[in-house]
């Protein structure tokens, strides 16, 4: 397994002004990296910032102050098109609320980070059909988001999330909205990818789900406050794997 | 990327149906409201000018000045004397008479009159039969030609042709004329003017059977000059003959133009009013499409987001956001415009009033330019703001 150290965070900082010019310290002064390889969940109670630390991770939010180095760039350098391609190309970003396109069936809502991409049409359809089997969707390419499941329209967001075959796959409580065989479902799902050697982040609140990664990163008031390693992964298939 | 873009904005318009309906609903009613209300207008314009021209824009009435002691009616002379011009002069004279067919009793304008008229005075049209000819007019023929009122009057909607009416005079001179032919009724905005209980004799039957019309004496001369000359010059020329035979003051020439001044001021006012209203349409129109496309985008700012979290360029989402405000006002404003054109067409054809259809290109240029310009304008800007947001905050948006 490579060690080399994917994303680090140096002293990141988020602010949010709200109205009325109060401010909201989401991160304040944050360190973290993360190896290559890594299957790590991010826990901390609401409004710890664990959902702002993802965000800004995944490029989709800026950080106010601080450094972030993805893959050995300086994040803050990269202008607005640098980063649409950091998040096309690197990132997979699967969200609580999964957001589809509500009026695109599967297998178009997994090609669109393809499309902007710029991978002919053939092609896409093609990747996008492969990240559906991967994800057990074979045989619901053709529907639209209303007409899945909601565990089914999380697997089409991971499909989309991993049809871009990205070094790094963060997901926002990505079981939040699922019940739990769905969720262990899902779950089971990021174990497989993390089998083939994706990094993966998971911000969660349950212990059971961090309880599949390798560690456990404790946020607490903006600030990492533990890294914990996880003695005994819980695992799908039935047994406890000794760390 | 474009043709991609192309086919991402045609899905998102086809997908949302009804969101698409409503936006072109806007540009659609915008623009036909501007293009209407402004052919309208220029459609009322061009039916009274029309008419004007009909009617002999070519025209000039010489008057003698009665307030003048020179003020003397015209002579055969006169007329002689200006026809060496290239003008073509009608002579004729009316007087009123008691005319009786049946039981009808009705009091006529007779005008006596010659047998090229039809060709001087454009407003004579036949409905049915013919007018008289010149071997009438020698003959002094006891024909009369009816105005589709005066046929009314006297004879309903039953045939008229054919029918005799007996002329009876102060003097109790009674004479029979046979109806040879009956003029339509004039239409349009002059029509009110020109329609009247009359009925054209020759003028020597006038002269012979109409006690009390002194010959060569008129108290006025219709002028015609033929289209391709130049009015205003052979109105000079005129001025310049009759000077030389009686004092310059004891006469004025009116051309039709000058005659119908009140209709051009009129014309002029329906113009600037039915103007005014068009920009207003425009305003409003344009004011429709910026908020239909104000509000398509703004509700769609999480999508925007979306697409950049997936690593859109902003430089697409623009794009995505041009094409469809190109796609849907250049649908919308053709829509418009062809709508325009279909009640436009309907009402000229339903209203008599109007008989001229006319619909100005730059009215529609402008029109489209203005439903795309705003199109366009709001809907990339708010598409543009969403864009700048970063992905998370554009997510959020509610």
């Amino acid at each position: 397994m490579a060690t080399e150290a994917v994303i680090v965070a140096r002293d990141l900082r988020k602010v949010y002004v709200l109205g009325g010019g109060v401010e909201v310290h989401a991160l304040r002064g944050l360190d973290l990296e993360v190896r290559r390889g890594e299957y790590a969940a991010i826990m901390g109670p609401s409004g710890s910032g664990k959902s702002t630390l993802l965000q800004i991770l995944g490029c989709l939010d800026v950080p106010t102050d601080g450094s972030y180095r993805l893959a050995g760039d300086e994040v803050a350098d990269l202008d607005e098109a640098a980063l649409a391609g950091i998040r096309n190309r690197r990132i997979g970003f699967v969200f609580q609320s999964y957001n589809l396109l509500p009026r695109a069936t599967a297998v178009d809502n997994v090609a669109l980070p393809l499309l902007y991409r710029g991978v002919p049409p053939r092609e896409r359809r093609t990747l996008a059909l492969d990240a559906l089997e991967r994800v057990g969707l074979a045989d619901r390419v053709h529907h639209r988001p209303n007409e899945l499941s909601g565990g089914q329209r999380q697997r089409v967001a991971i499909a989309r999330a991993l049809a871009t075959e990205p070094d790094i796959l963060l997901a926002d409580e990505p079981t939040g909205n699922l019940d739990s065989t769905t969720g262990q479902e899902i779950l089971a799902l990021f174990d497989a990818l993390h089998r083939e050697g994706r990094t993966i982040l998971i911000v969660t609140h349950e212990q059971d789900v961090a309880e599949h990664c390798e560690r456990i990163i404790r946020i607490f008031d903006g600030q990492v406050a533990a890294n914990e390693v996880v003695a005994t992964r819980r695992r799908l298939d039935g047994g406890v794997v000794g760390c | 990327m474009l043709i991609e873009n192309l086919k991402t904005a045609l899905e998102a318009l086809y997908g949302n149906r009804l969101r698409t309906l409503l936006t072109l609903l806007g540009v659609v009613i915008g623009v036909f409201a501007v293009t209407t209300t402004v052919s309208l207008g220029q459609i009322a314009t061009a039916g009274i000018t029309g008419e004007i021209q009909a009617f002999g824009a070519q025209s000039l009435f010489v008057i003698p000045e009665s307030s003048h002691p020179e003020g003397r009616p015209f002579t055969d002379a006169d007329i002689d004397a200006l026809s060496r011009l290239p003008i073509e002069i009608l002579r004729q004279r009316s007087t009123r008479a008691w005319a009786i067919a049946g039981e009808e009793r009705v009091r006529l304008n007779v005008v006596g009159t010659t047998a090229n008229a039809p060709l001087i005075d454009r407003s004579i049209e036949l409905d049915r039969g013919r007018f008289f000819d010149e071997r009438d007019e020698q003959a002094a023929a006891q024909v009369i030609v009816l105005s589709a009122d005066a046929a009314e009057e006297f004879f309903g909607t039953g045939p008229a042709l054919g029918r005799e009416l007996m002329l009876e005079t102060s003097g109790g001179n009674r004479s029979f004329y046979t109806v040879i032919g009956v003029k339509k009724r004039v239409g349009g905005a002059l029509g009110a003017f020109a329609n009247d209980v009359s009925g054209d004799v020759p003028l020597e039957s006038l002269y012979r059977d109409v006690p009390g019309v002194p010959r060569d004496r008129y108290d006025f001369l219709p002028i015609t000059i033929a289209l391709d000359r130049d009015a205003g010059e052979i109105e000079q020329q005129v001025r310049a003959i009759l000077d030389r035979r009686r004092h310059p003051d004891s006469y004025q020439i009116q051309s039709i133009e000058g005659a119908l001044s009140l209709f051009n001021t009129i014309t002029v006012i329906l113009q600037a009013l039915l103007g005014g209203i068009g920009a207003i349409s425009l305003v409003v129109g344009g004011i429709g499409i910026l908020n239909i496309m104000l509000v398509s985008v703004t509700e769609r700012t999480r999508e925007i987001g979306l697409r950049k979290a997936l690593g859109a360029q902003p430089r697409t989402i623009l794009q995505q956001f041009l094409i469809e405000a190109v796609v849907l006002t250049v649908i919308g404003g053709v829509l418009g415009v062809l709508l325009s054109i279909a009640v436009l067409w309907t009402v000229v054809a339903l209203v008599p009033f109007l008989d001229v259809f006319v619909i100005d290109p730059w009215i529609i240029a402008l029109a489209l330019f203005v439903s795309v310009a705003t199109g366009v304008a709001f809907g990339v800007w708010p598409a543009r703001r969403a864009a700048a947001l970063s992905p998370i905050e554009a997510l959020r948006y509610e």
